[in-house]
Order: structure tokens, then C-alpha cells, then sequence
């Protein structure tokens, strides 16, 4: 599963080097970058939730486990942790890459690595949402694209304000009211969709 | 006396105005073996669910192992083991570390020594370095059932245990559960009609949700029954 | 009538427990309510184009200076837009309370009737979600001369219009009642966080060009509030007769159900 969302990652750059390849030097890439960077994130996280239950359900995984006298919410927090951990690793191979292909020409502001901050809040966020709405997703019909469905609106204001915090510490800019604020606001929903997912899980999984 | 294994007082399941179960109630002595008839959509596995916890009945008490569902559904699955068509286990893990996975989330001491007796006991233990994936229908069955009495449970549910075997695994199947039988009280759900009641010390006959008879099997006149269920299940007798 | 179905001829009585009557007072307000409610719409609807400022029988030809502000006609009339757009984005959210409302209702009971209810507020909502997005829409075309902008209040309403239809698609994706009636509720109970939050973000993001409604110095003379009272209060009403109406149908659909299989056995 590492793999193949590593591969599309790369391949979602690809298509980025298309669609970026006639814009001239006018453009100013560094003010993208944060939202081309967290498109980038939410699409491959996207593939790789879709597949998290996939294990569980091939031959009833799942239900072998509701069988374990074990809380149900330890059930989310490890598959939450695990989905986390996946998306974590496929950043830290799509990061540098990202870098090489787009920002070499320029020359990021020196906040940059504060970027990482709301990268580890945004992927927290992805994980705890997205487990709960695989969970739902796996049995249904056309799951895969029900994920999406369900998961992009439910993702974006948290969307909205990691691309935020990360434009301003990478083109420049608010980085005490802006970035702040952005990340605040991310870490706000993170608490109250991650509390509400572990809450709710137990309906969603034994259902 | 010791109290039932199983315990159903009243039991309904009922979503909307489909009753899957109406009050079900019934009292199976510790170490009896209950087979369950029924036509399709009969609650036969709904029944089966509920048992195995995985499903929550609207109304009416459950007890297995003298333990309420409701009460402590913790305690009750720890004497609660189910086989299933589906393995329920990871196809891409060998035989050693599934049964390590579920004896380790069963929380049971000296996992390594378990897992080798129950290795030994369904004679895979030549196998058990191979992915599940590599597994014949007959030996992953019998992977399930190491699985399923790994934590050494009372009362073991079985729910179309048989479909998907070619007859020699059947053969080691039914061995296999006649080896472990002693002191353990099972349910099982089949199709097969001969089959569940030669197995079974009693019978239980489910239609449209309801109890239609429950006997133990020496009150039970084979041809009768099998009139009973062909009238009742409205089908031919296998 | 309440709670009992009399099936004639069969010499049955069917009781049941029943924590949803049919044909109680509430029932019996519906057709009032949804008449009153109308009347009231239609009442704002006049009082918008006739009483409210700044327009009183005004007219403005070409662009004019008002109050230190650039009038054109055009804007004059986008500003009736607002009468309505506002109430029906208010109960569209009044609408999904109810949805939430009914889904904790179902995940504590498991009973059927509850998601059915939750279901209603949702396509209620999802009516009026709609027509917000549709009478905002005008809205900002007229008024900023756009057809959309990613302005935060604009869009945590999208995204709420979004998970309201994916409310029901979630519906679609499941055969089985029982589990599709806990996802749905699990999904709509995470979906109603953007309510709020929707609700509240012109305020928290003073940035946002969309205007502040409620609060105390609005800046609203009365005979402005006039026709927005009626209409907010009309539409009120409307929803909560179009609930009774669709819940009793609902309602009335199951029992004929449950009789018709209580004749068959």
C-alpha cells in the first residue's frame, strides 16, 4: 500500500509538471505551492484510505476482531495511528521530490520549515476523519467514490487552513497573525472531528 | 444443576416493522450441541449475531456462559468463539502470526505455547511458516477453528461451517469438532439438514423469525422432523 | 386513533408502543402552519419591494449618490434578494437540527422511525440549502459583481450543500436498512459541525465581505425588519408544516406496511 500511494504521489507531480508547463516566468510558484503541495496530500491520502480496510474485509478480518473482548475505540485509535503513519511516510518521500521538481528555481522563505507544523496537524485531521469514513465506505457500493465524496467536504476547512499556514511560511507574509490563526483554527478541527470520529466509531463499526 | 450456557428470554430484533427475531426464548444446558433450521431470512444468522455480539438485540435478555450480553458483552466474548464461512484471517500473515495476532488481542499468557498446541491440535504445524494465501479451503477451516478456540472458549457458534468443503475436509472438519467437544457447548447455523442433525443434541427450527420448534434430539422423530421442516421451511429435505 | 390500527373484519387489534403519533396536535397545525406560512412569505415578499428602504417607490435612474454610496438600480433590487436569502439560509440550518437532532435520537433507540425523521429534515434541508445557494448566488452576481468567490462564509455553505447531497448518496450506497440508517445518522451528526460553524464564521473572520445579519445594531431600521421577521417566521412555519406533512405520509406508509404483513400471517 506504501508503495503504490509513493507512485501515485509521484505521478500526481507529473501531472502538476503538465499542467504548470506553459505558464511562463511571470508566475510566482512559491505562492501555489502550499495548496499544489496539500491537493497533492489530500488525493494520496484519498487512495490510501480507500484501501485501509481492505485487508479487514477480505475474509472477515473485521469481524474477528469486533469478537476480541476490546474496546471499539481502541479500534479507532489504531487504525487511526496506522493510517497516520502511512500518510506521514508517503510525505516524507513526496517532500523532497515536490522540492526538486518545483522549487528549485526559487528560493522559499527562511519560515519554511515551520511547514511542518501544519503538516502534522492536517495529517492528524486526515487520519481521524478518514478512518471513520472508510470504516463506513468499505461496505458499501461504489465505495470509492463515496469516500471522496463524503471525505473532501468534510476535509476542507481543514484544507483551507493548512494551505494557508503553509503558503505564509513559504512565499512570505502574517506569519504571527495568519499563520497562527491558521493553525488554530486546524488544530480546533482536529480536536472536534477526531473527538466526535472516536465517539461515533462504535456505531460505525459494529453496524 | 449447572445454570444454561445459553439463554434466551423473549429475544426481538426488529428494525422498522421487519421482525428478523420475535420473541425467542429458549435454555440450552452447558455441553449440548443446538443445531438451527430455518429457510433463508428466517433469523437463523441474525440469531447468530446476536450471540456473537455482533449485533444488538432490540429486546428480551441473552446469556451465554451464565453471562448477560447486555450487562458485560466483554466478559461473555471471552468465552464466545465463532467459525464462520469467512476465515477471519489475514490472508497476507502465515499461520503463526494470525494465531499470534488474535492471542495476543485476547490478551492470553503464554501466547507462544498456546499457539504451538493449537497449531499441533489442527495438524498445520508443518505449515505454519506459509501465508494463509497458500492455504487450501480445508486448511484454512481448520486455521479458523485453531483461531476461533484459541482463547478457550465455552460456548462456540458455527455459522455455514461447511460451505465452500470438498467432503475429506468435511471428514477432518467434523473430527476435528468432535475432539474438541468435550466441555464446550456449540451453536451452529446449516443448510444441510442431515448433517446438523446427526451433530446436534437438540434442535431448533426457526420461520419468519419465530420459534417453531425446539426439542432435544431424542424426543425427535428424524422423519417427522424432516416433514416438519419440509412443511414449515416449505423446500425439499437434502 | 393514537397508537392503535383497527383492522376491520379480522377482529384484530394491533397495539403498539408508539412514541410517534399520528394525527395529534401537531398534525393538526400542520395545514394551518403551512398556510400561515405562506401568507407570511407572501406579506414580506410585498412589504419588501413596497415598505422597506431604501427603495420606497424610488427610483433611481442610471447611478446616483446615496448616503455617500454609488446606487444603481441594479443594486437596489439585488438588496430585496436579502429578505429571503437570509430566512431560507436560517431554516435550512433550523431544518438540519432536526436531522441532527433525530440521528442521536436513532443512535440511542435503534428505531426505525427516528432515521425516517432524520431523513425528512434532510430533504427539507437539502430544499432549502438549495435555495440558498441559489438566491445567494444572485445575490453576489448583483451585488459584487461576481458570480462566486472562496469567501469563508460562502464557502463553509458550499461545503455544507456538499455533504447535504452526499447525505443522500451515502443513502443510495446501502441495501441494508438498519446499517444504512446508522451511517447515514453517524455521517449527518459529523456533517453538523459545519453548521455552526458556517453560521458563526462572518464573525469569527471579520475579513469576510459577507455581511454580519444578527446582531443587536444590525443597522436595521423596522421597517426593514418587518418584512424579514414575516419571512423568517413564514418560512419557519413552512418547514414545520412540510415535516408534519411528509413525516404523517411517512408515518401513515409504515403502519399500512405493518398491517398488511399482520394480514398476511
Amino acid at each position: 500500500m506504501l508503495s503504490s500511494m509513493a507512485i501515485y504521489a509521484f505521478l500526481v507531480l507529473v501531472v502538476y509538471g503538465a499542467a504548470l508547463s506553459q505558464t511562463g516566468s511571470q508566475f510566482d510558484i512559491l505562492q501555489m505551492s502550499g495548496g499544489m503541495l496539500w491537493a497533492l496530500i489530500v488525493f494520496t491520502s484519498l487512495l490510501g484510505l480507500n484501501r485501509s480496510f481492505s485487508y479487514e474485509k477480505e475474509d472477515g478480518c473485521l469481524e474477528g476482531i469486533l469478537l476480541v473482548p476490546l474496546d471499539r475505540s481502541v479500534v479507532f485509535l489504531a487504525k487511526a495511528t496506522s493510517n497516520f503513519l502511512f500518510l506521514l511516510a508517503v510525505e516524507i518521500v513526496v517532500l523532497p521530490l515536490y522540492y526538486f521538481f518545483f522549487l528549485t528555481t526559487t528560493t522559499p522563505q527562511p519560515t519554511w520549515p515551520l511547514m511542518l507544523i501544519p503538516m502534522l496537524v492536517g495529517t492528524i485531521g486526515i487520519a481521524g476523519i478518514g478512518t471513520l469514513l472508510s470504516t463506513i465506505t468499505t461496505s458499501t457500493r461504489g465505495k470509492d467514490v463515496l469516500l471522496a465524496v463524503l471525505f473532501i467536504p468534510l476535509v476542507f476547512p481543514l484544507l483551507y487552513a493548512c494551505v494557508s499556514a503553509t503558503t505564509v511560511v513559504v512565499a512570505g507574509g502574517d506569519i504571527e497573525g495568519i499563520f497562527r490563526n491558521s493553525v488554530l483554527l486546524a488544530v480546533g478541527y482536529d480536536l472536534v472531528m477526531v473527538l466526535l470520529s472516536w465517539v461515533l466509531y462504535d456505531y460505525a463499526v459494529s453496524a | 444443576m449447572e445454570a444454561p450456557a445459553v439463554q434466551l428470554d423473549q429475544l426481538s430484533k426488529v428494525f422498522g416493522d421487519r421482525y428478523a427475531l420475535k420473541n425467542v426464548s429458549l435454555e440450552l444446558p452447558a455441553g449440548s450441541f443446538l443445531s438451527i433450521f430455518g429457510p433463508n431470512g428466517a433469523g437463523k444468522t441474525t440469531l447468530l449475531r446476536i450471540l456473537a455480539t455482533l449485533a444488538r438485540p432490540t429486546s428480551g435478555t441473552v446469556t451465554v456462559a451464565g453471562i448477560s450480553l447486555k450487562d458485560d458483552a466483554d466478559a461473555a466474548r471471552e468465552q464466545i468463539g465463532l467459525i464462520s464461512h469467512n476465515s477471519m484471517l489475514y490472508a497476507d500473515l502465515n499461520a503463526e502470526q494470525n494465531l499470534q495476532l488474535y492471542a495476543r488481542l485476547y490478551g492470553i499468557e503464554n501466547a507462544q505455547e498456546r499457539v504451538d498446541e493449537m497449531l499441533d491440535a489442527v495438524e498445520l504445524s508443518h505449515r505454519r511458516l506459509d501465508t494463509v494465501r497458500t492455504f487450501s479451503r480445508g486448511m484454512t477451516q481448520r486455521l479458523a477453528i485453531a483461531r476461533a478456540l484459541l482463547h478457550d472458549p465455552q460456548v462456540v457458534l458455527l455459522d455455514e461451517p461447511y460451505s465452500g468443503l470438498d467432503p475429506h475436509a468435511v471428514e477432518i472438519f467434523d473430527s476435528l469438532l468432535e475432539a474438541v467437544r468435550e466441555n464446550r457447548t456449540f451453536v451452529m447455523v446449516s443448510h444441510d439438514l442431515r448433517k446438523g442433525f446427526e451433530a446436534c443434541s437438540h434442535a431448533l427450527v426457526l420461520a419468519r423469525g419465530t420459534k417453531v420448534a425446539f426439542a432435544a434430539k431424542e424426543e425427535i422423530d428424524y422423519d417427522a422432523f424432516a416433514a416438519l421442516y419440509h412443511e414449515t421451511v416449505g423446500m425439499g429435505v437434502a | 386513533m393514537h397508537g392503535r390500527i383497527k383492522i376491520e373484519g379480522k377482529g384484530m387489534t394491533v397495539a403498539k408502543t408508539n412514541k410517534h403519533p399520528i394525527g395529534g396536535l401537531s398534525d393538526k397545525l400542520a395545514q394551518p402552519a403551512l398556510l400561515l406560512g405562506a401568507l407570511l412569505t407572501a406579506l414580506a415578499f410585498v412589504l419588501a419591494f413596497t415598505v422597506a428602504s431604501p427603495v420606497v417607490g424610488a427610483k433611481v435612474n442610471g447611478v446616483e449618490l446615496i448616503g455617500n454610496e454609488m446606487i444603481g438600480n441594479q443594486i437596489l433590487l439585488s438588496q430585496k434578494i436579502f429578505y429571503f436569502h437570509m430566512p431560507v439560509a436560517v431554516v435550512s440550518m433550523v431544518a438540519l437540527t432536526g436531522t441532527a437532532f433525530f440521528a442521536i435520537r436513532f443512535l440511542m433507540t435503534r428505531d426505525a422511525l427516528y432515521d425516517l425523521k432524520a431523513k425528512i429534515c434532510t430533504e427539507i434541508g437539502l430544499v432549502f440549502v438549495i435555495c440558498t445557494m441559489i438566491s445567494g448566488d444572485l445575490w453576489t452576481r448583483f451585488e459584487w459583481g461576481v458570480w462566486w468567490v472562496w469567501e469563508p462564509r460562502l464557502t463553509t455553505y458550499l461545503i455544507l450543500t456538499l455533504m447535504v447531497i452526499a447525505y443522500f448518496i451515502l443513502r443510495a450506497a446501502v441495501d441494508e436498512p438498519e446499517r444504512r440508517a446508522t451511517y447515514a445518522s453517524v455521517f449527518s451528526l459529523i456533517m453538523y459541525v459545519d453548521v455552526p460553524i458556517s453560521f458563526f464564521i462572518t464573525r469569527l473572520i471579520p475579513s469576510s465581505v459577507h455581511p454580519v445579519i444578527m446582531r443587536s445594531d444590525s443597522g436595521m431600521s423596522p421597517d426593514m425588519l418587518a418584512p424579514l421577521m414575516c419571512a423568517l417566521f413564514g418560512f419557519c412555519l413552512i418547514v414545520f408544516g412540510l415535516y408534519r406533512f411528509r413525516a404523517r405520509t411517512e408515518l401513515i406508509a409504515v403502519r399500512v406496511e405493518a398491517a398488511k404483513d399482520t394480514l398476511d400471517e
